[in-house]
């Protein structure tokens, strides 16, 4: 046993090179990057779900294909997949009948325990075929978690949903991180991720080209000005925006940034401070030429 | 023990799929069609056997032909379960349903305990044999199994192989209809004969270890 609920080790091949990365145990670990940058199938290795040709993944120091690290290992697909004919409650019933065993809760047990983590309670009875978009990424959550799964890989959970869906899942999985379950999210929404990831790695063509506490990729401050007309041309280190200009600040002071602006003859109405997004730092990583 | 709770999980999703898919009824059409057959000069046998090998192919068909239920396959096998366990579980929700509906069929059309025997004989080896064919290729591959077993299945071997181009293709066609699952084989198991038996007891566990080895290959779609 080890400290670290999933670790994953020089993983390469199928579209990886040579991918590392450690998860504690109630840590919540999201993994950016644009389409085709290896998230999926970094979770899908890490699910034991195909073998990589080089390097491994490990729950809490088992190997991953064991059938001790199945049992504490859950998965959510990217698009999930249940029986439509089954309604929730009998889908729930059908992965808790594997997991219930001697000494174990019984099986109705696991599936209203999965029902009530993922917020499903009151849909116990609706058809699988007829839930909507959040719902179906619920029952999705339900059955990775189910049976007191202490690693979850969720694939896009939290993309594409309402504001309202996102915020609860979030917090869902928040609550599951603070009592101990160790979560790596896929995502490639990342409006999601401010409230609920603790740490980020950025992955680029198959590589963690970033990583690093989600506070400190955050930290960074950008400089926005708004201007009465469109510059010809920004100085040096501002990009054009639709109000503006703007630019990270860098180490040097606003009063210096706008100095610049002064410099340049610019009509400066307004100016303001704000943290980088993650959105940009996910750009910055893309746009930056490849080592 | 595990192994055999986990085949009774995947068996347990026959009833909802019985009442709330188009199965049930399908099942009950099929079994009056051949009836009515049975009435019209079918007889017994071939209705037992042709209610026990297209009940199976339908089986099959519900039980893993769609797209969602192959990719719901690929989620179970994230929960402490095994492709063997899977493919046992699906293939008896296959071959059960048929096989009550060849019992049914033969209560009906004039009880036999051979024919009986033969009809839950071919629902066991078509059920294996369709369940590799839909989780290889989906409800298209069903939906030939069940008009080839419809059709050609009844009708004797060698005005079959007759039909085919002399050679390889004479060769292949026979072939073919001597090893694979086919009603002429499994008249013999209302005689008792061993071979016919052991010929079903043989393609339903074939069946059972490809259909393994292809929902295996379904955990690795994402």
């Amino acid at each position: 046993m080890t400290d670290y609920a999933l670790t994953v080790c020089e993983v390469s091949g199928r579209g990886l090179a040579g991918v590392s990365l450690a998860v504690l145990p109630g840590e919540i670990i999201a993994v950016v990057g644009p389409a085709g940058a290896g998230k999926s199938t970094l979770l899908h290795i890490a699910s034991g779900c195909v073998t990589p040709p080089a390097g491994e993944a490990r729950i809490y120091g088992m190997p991953v294909v064991s059938e001790a690290a199945r049992h504490l290992v859950g998965y959510a697909r990217e698009v999930p997949a249940f029986p439509p004919a089954l309604t929730v409650g009998e889908v729930l019933s059908y992965y808790a009948r594997l997991h219930a065993s001697n000494g174990r809760p019984t099986s109705r047990g696991l599936a209203r325990e999965a029902l009530e983590l993922a917020g499903l309670a009151a849909a116990g009875d609706l058809r699988v075929g007829t839930l909507s978009r959040a719902d179906l990424h619920r029952l999705a959550l339900a059955q990775a978690a189910l049976g007191g799964r202490r690693v979850l890989l969720l694939d896009e959970t939290l993309s594409g949903l309402d504001a309202v869906a996102r915020r609860d899942l979030s917090r869902r999985l928040a609550r599951l991180a603070s009592t101990g379950v160790a979560i790596l999210l896929a995502a490639r929404d990342l409006a999601a991720l401010d409230r609920v990831a603790g740490r980020v790695v950025v992955l680029r063509a198959g590589r963690v080209v970033r990583a690093g506490p989600l506070a400190a990729l955050l930290a960074e401050r950008v400089l926005e000005v708004i201007l009465d007309a469109p510059p010809p041309e920004p100085p040096p280190g501002f990009r054009v925006t639709a109000a503006g200009i703007e630019a990270p600040l860098a180490g040097r002071t606003v009063e210096a940034a706008l100095a610049l602006c002064r410099a340049h003859r610019l009509a400066v109405r307004a100016s303001r401070v704000r943290v980088k997004s993650l959105e940009e730092i996910v750009l910055e990583t893309h746009d930056a030429p490849a080592r | 023990m595990q192994f055999l709770r986990r085949v009774h999980a995947e068996w347990l999703l026959v009833r909802p799929r019985l009442v709330r898919t188009r199965f049930g009824i399908s099942l009950l059409v099929l079994g009056a069609a051949l009836l009515w057959l049975g009435s019209r000069g079918l007889d017994p046998l071939a209705v037992s056997l042709q209610a026990g090998a297209l009940g199976a192919v339908l089986g099959a068909a519900f039980a893993a032909g769609a797209d969602a239920d192959r990719a719901a396959v690929a989620t179970a096998l994230t929960h402490p379960t095994t492709p063997l366990a899977v493919a046992t579980g699906r293939c008896l929700a296959a071959v059960v349903p048929a096989a009550a509906l060849a019992l049914a069929c033969t209560t009906a059309a004039g009880w036999h305990a051979g024919t009986a025997a033969a009809g839950i004989a071919a629902a066991a080896a078509v059920g294996s044999c369709a369940l590799v064919a839909v989780l290889a290729l989906g409800n298209g591959a069903a939906a030939a199994l069940f008009l080839f077993m419809a059709v050609a299945g009844a009708v004797d071997p060698e005005r079959l192989v007759g039909l085919a181009h002399p050679g390889v293709a004479r060769l292949a066609a026979a072939s073919a209809l001597e090893l694979g699952p086919a009603l002429w084989h499994y008249r013999d198991v209302a005689a008792g004969d061993l071979g016919a038996i052991l010929h079903a007891a043989a393609w339903s566990g074939l069946g059972v270890v490809l259909s393994s080895a292809l929902v295996s290959r379904l955990r690795r779609v994402r």
